[in-house]
């Protein structure tokens, strides 16, 4: 098992898988976010993937392209499979044992699904925020360092663990006391802990899982803020309920509904301007769902 | 539908007879059982201690000294200062509980393990131990290598070069192993210093730990370090006092140490609550107040049973002479046994089928039966142990091998099921949270769930140990001893408990002066450690909750 092998550091990957490598290698050229339009790649693709728990079936033959830092909105009446999807890219699904994914997902052109394919090691590249904020019962450095800690990353943490506070714009709230418990913290502070500590290993795609759902409107404009800015670096995959926020944070909108299907993929202006069918629209305004 | 109708004058009422008298019920099924067992607790520690036979003077001067200025002191900051009140109440229960544990550890030291012995155990544990945490601090090395390090280490350090496989190598001893060599030094330190060094500086690192969650780093140290200077003071002072350096040194260093350190940090950290110290300030001063005066005035106390002389003396026929120490030693001894197996055990079996095993019909087959394991009788436990240990494999009757294995057996699947309980409750998010920053099932247990599970878990075997020290089943089973007129010397040696002493009493030595009285001093004293244990499981529980 490769399960303990750490990122060096910041942009390279794992060394053992030469695809991946030579992938990274070429996006890690610098371009303005205008050029990357334009030209951007594709970091996961999803071709037929089904999902079901025991027999019931979740995710019905989803296909799709999320493009490389850029925000990927997933919307959809409840229990229509975002979070299952969700789950799918990082193999967080493998943990219940009920379920069972079918098809193709690729992240950088590696089926994830491939029997190689080591789950640990891909969850290290592929961070992850929860709908509740879960900040483990350590202190705010503890928190953050954690990701760098499991992978055995060597030397001195500190200035990660600053760099990903800042980013994740919590830096200039808590820089006095990082050494105590990430649970004393606000619910809108815990969860911008979780986002650092998400970022801090440097992963290659961040999935959220309605990370504002349990927030007040002023913390989650700060969250809102903040995914604007993690896109300039990160592929961020986020599941909202919230229309107006995947109209004002997302690039693509993915519509999923009810029995697991995707209905509508794309631009997120186009989505919400022209959607495509009635079911969607009928969604998007609120109609039901 | 007639709205005009819809006028109201009252809401009427609802019944609530049924309600009452089923709350009533209630209350009364909750008060018999508290209340018959208070009554018998106060009857049996009337025997015990026969309070009325002290002169009045004795009750009347206590009750000046001690009774009515803590109850004083008690009323006042439990009606102004609820936080403070608790600080002084901790104090006190600090005091006394590790009071009772320094009592069985000076035994240990003082009867059972001397203070080389100890020293050298500890040294060769120790020593390999900070090696390996060495050399993976500094070394990147492999978790296979560190493990064969590791291996080589402990062996060189328990047996020397080459030790056992002398004879496989061919050549006499060429280096001692650190316990031997530590025994061979030619001048040793005296033993309090021994111990000192292997005893105490242990506890004072584990009591620093606790200090820096309430002061800063240097303040923590600058305590623990005075605490250090006075069990050193102690233990030189402590033969002027007529008492040796050994158990003086584990007096100091389990009670002094504890308890001044969480009075000065509690006093630094919530100076709101200083005042609560006026309670143990109440009930120790007044003690001593009122023990110095009844010998100015020359009152009598009670003729009670439970006294020095019956805890540090063996059986005797006559039951005036006779004592509980060899039981007390043995329990102790079992108790540490007992912990030692179940421990790991009972902890590493819930520690698996909570976070590794697949949910099957193999493994809910195994859940159920470690429930009904838990309900199995205590004779049949012994039986097992009788058939296992003694016949089977041999070992010798009721040693304190057998009966820790027994006893430990008895209590394992209730160590597993409460450390099953307090690992699931650490919330699912939380697991969640670190495999999906990429954790390991074992970083996962090793990081998140075994720190927020620990103090449950902990909880919960110290509760199990407290069966266990009450069984007296098992231990006739597998051939206990009613009676021992020795602390056992070794692991290997015949061992006695205070549940069997008691028991043996009130049957074979049946006079009335046995059972009206040493039978409740006896059980006096194993619900007094019956309950001080109970009471650092509940402190654990509520501390870390
Ligand atoms: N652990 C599980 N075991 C069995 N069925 C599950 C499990 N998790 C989800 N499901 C089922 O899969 C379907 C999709 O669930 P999922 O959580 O992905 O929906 P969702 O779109 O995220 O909904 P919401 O917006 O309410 O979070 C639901 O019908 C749900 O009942
Ligand atoms: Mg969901």
């Amino acid at each position: 098992m490769s399960g303990d092998d750490g990122r060096t550091d910041g942009g390279t990957v794992d060394p053992t898988d030469d695809d991946l490598a030579i992938q990274t290698d070429v996006s890690a050229s610098v371009q303005s976010r205008d050029q990357r339009v334009a030209s951007t790649e594709t970091v996961v693709r999803a071709e037929n993937v089904n999902v079901f728990y025991n027999d019931a079936q979740a995710l019905n033959d989803i296909s799709l392209e999320i493009p490389e830092n850029r925000v990927t909105a997933m919307i959809g009446p409840s229990g229509c499979g975002k979070s299952t999807f969700l789950r799918c890219i990082n193999r967080m699904n493998d943990l219940i044992a009920a379920a069972r994914v079918e098809g193709n997902l690729f992240l950088r052109n590696k089926n994830v699904y491939d029997d190689d394919v080591d789950p640990v090691a891909l969850r290290r590249r592929v961070g992850m925020v929860f709908q509740t904020p879960n900040p483990f019962p350590k202190s705010i450095y503890e928190n953050v360092a954690y990701g760098l800690e499991i992978q055995g990353v060597d030397g001195d943490y500190d200035e990660i663990v600053e760099e990903s506070l800042r980013r994740a714009a919590l830096w200039d709230e808590v820089k006095d006391q990082l050494h105590e418990s990430g649970l004393d913290l606000s619910g809108g502070q815990q969860q911008r802990l979780c986002i650092a500590r998400a970022i801090a290993p440097d992963p290659e795609v961040i999935l959220m899982d309605e990370p504002a759902s349990a927030l007040d409107p002023v913390a989650t404009s700060k969250i809102e803020d903040l995914i604007a800015d993690l896109a300039e670096e990160y592929t961020v995959i986020i599941v909202t309920h919230n229309m107006q926020q995947a109209a004002r944070i997302s690039d693509k909108t993915a519509v999923f509904l009810t029995g697991g299907e995707l209905v509508e993929f794309g631009d997120t202006d186009e989505v919400f301007k022209n959607p495509s069918s009635d079911r969607v629209e009928d969604y998007i305004t609120g109609k039901f769902g | 539908m007639a709205t005009e109708d819809r006028t109201i004058d009252g809401f009427g009422q609802v019944s609530r007879t049924v309600g009452t008298v089923f709350r009533y019920l209630l209350l009364a099924a909750t008060l018999i059982g508290i209340v018959a067992l208070v009554i018998l607790l106060l009857f049996v520690a009337n025997d015990a201690i026969q309070p009325l036979t002290a002169d009045p003077g004795w009750h009347l001067t206590f009750f000046a000294t001690l009774v009515v200025p803590t109850l004083a002191v008690g009323g006042y900051l439990a009606s102004r200062n609820q936080s403070a009140a608790a600080v002084g109440v901790g104090t006190i229960g600090l005091a006394v509980v590790t009071t009772m544990f320094a009592g069985g550890l000076s035994l240990i030291f003082v009867d059972i393990v001397d203070s080389i012995t100890w020293a050298a155990a500890v040294l060769t544990l120790a020593v390999p131990t900070a090696a390996v945490v060495a050399i993976a601090r500094v070394s990147n090395r492999s978790p296979l290598e560190l493990l064969a390090v590791a291996v080589i280490l402990y062996y060189v350090s328990l047996f020397g070069v080459p030790g056992p496989l002398r004879s496989v190598v061919g050549t006499g001893q060429l280096l001692p192993g650190v316990g031997s060599a530590v025994a061979s030094i030619p001048v040793l330190p005296v033993d309090w210093m021994l111990l000192f060094a292997t005893f105490t500086l242990p506890v004072a690192v584990v009591v620093r730990y606790y200090a820096r969650q309430l002061v800063d780093d240097r303040t923590a140290t600058a305590i623990v370090a005075v605490g250090l200077v006075a069990v050193a003071i102690a233990a030189t002072a402590a033969p002027t006092a007529g008492i040796t350096p050994v158990p003086a040194t584990v007096l100091a260093s389990v009670v002094l140490l504890p308890t001044m350190t969480y009075v000065t940090t509690t006093a630094l950290s919530r100076p709101h609550d200083r005042v609560g110290l006026a309670l143990p300030g109440a009930v120790f001063g007044g003690s001593l107040l009122g023990a110095v005066a009844v010998r100015t005035l020359g009152y009598a106390g009670p003729q009670a049973w439970v006294d020095w002389q019956f805890l540090t003396s063996a059986h005797s026929r006559n039951a005036i002479d006779a004592g509980l120490y060899p039981a007390i030693g043995g329990s102790i001894l079992l108790m540490l046994t007992v912990a030692v197996l179940s421990f790991p055990l009972g902890v590493g079996a819930a520690i698996y089928l909570e976070e590794y095993a697949p949910d099957n019909k193999l493994t809910r087959l195994i859940d159920v039966n470690i429930s009904n394991l838990a309900g199995v009788p205590s004779v049949v436990y012994g039986l097992l142990g009788l058939g296992v240990f003694v016949r089977y494999f041999g070992q010798p009757s009721g040693t304190v091998l057998v009966g820790g294995a027994t006893l430990a057996l008895l209590i394992l699947p209730i160590v597993i099921i409460s450390s099953r309980e307090a690992i699931r409750s650490v919330p699912n998010e939380l697991r969640q949270a670190s495999y999906g920053m990429g954790a390991t099932r074992w970083q996962t247990v090793k990081n998140v769930i075994l720190p927020r599970s620990f103090s449950g878990v902990l909880t919960g075997t110290i509760l199990a140990l407290g069966r266990a020290i009450g069984e007296t089943a098992p231990l006739i089973m597998i051939g206990a001893p009613d009676v021992l007129f020795s602390l056992p010397a070794d692991l290997s040696s015949k061992v006695s408990a205070m549940p069997l002493q008691v028991f043996a009493w009130s049957s074979l030595y049946a006079t009335p002066e046995f059972y009206q009285r040493a039978v409740p001093a006896g059980v006096v004293v194993l619900v007094s450690v019956l309950l001080s244990m109970n009471s650092v499981a509940i402190v654990l529980r509520n501390k870390f909750e």
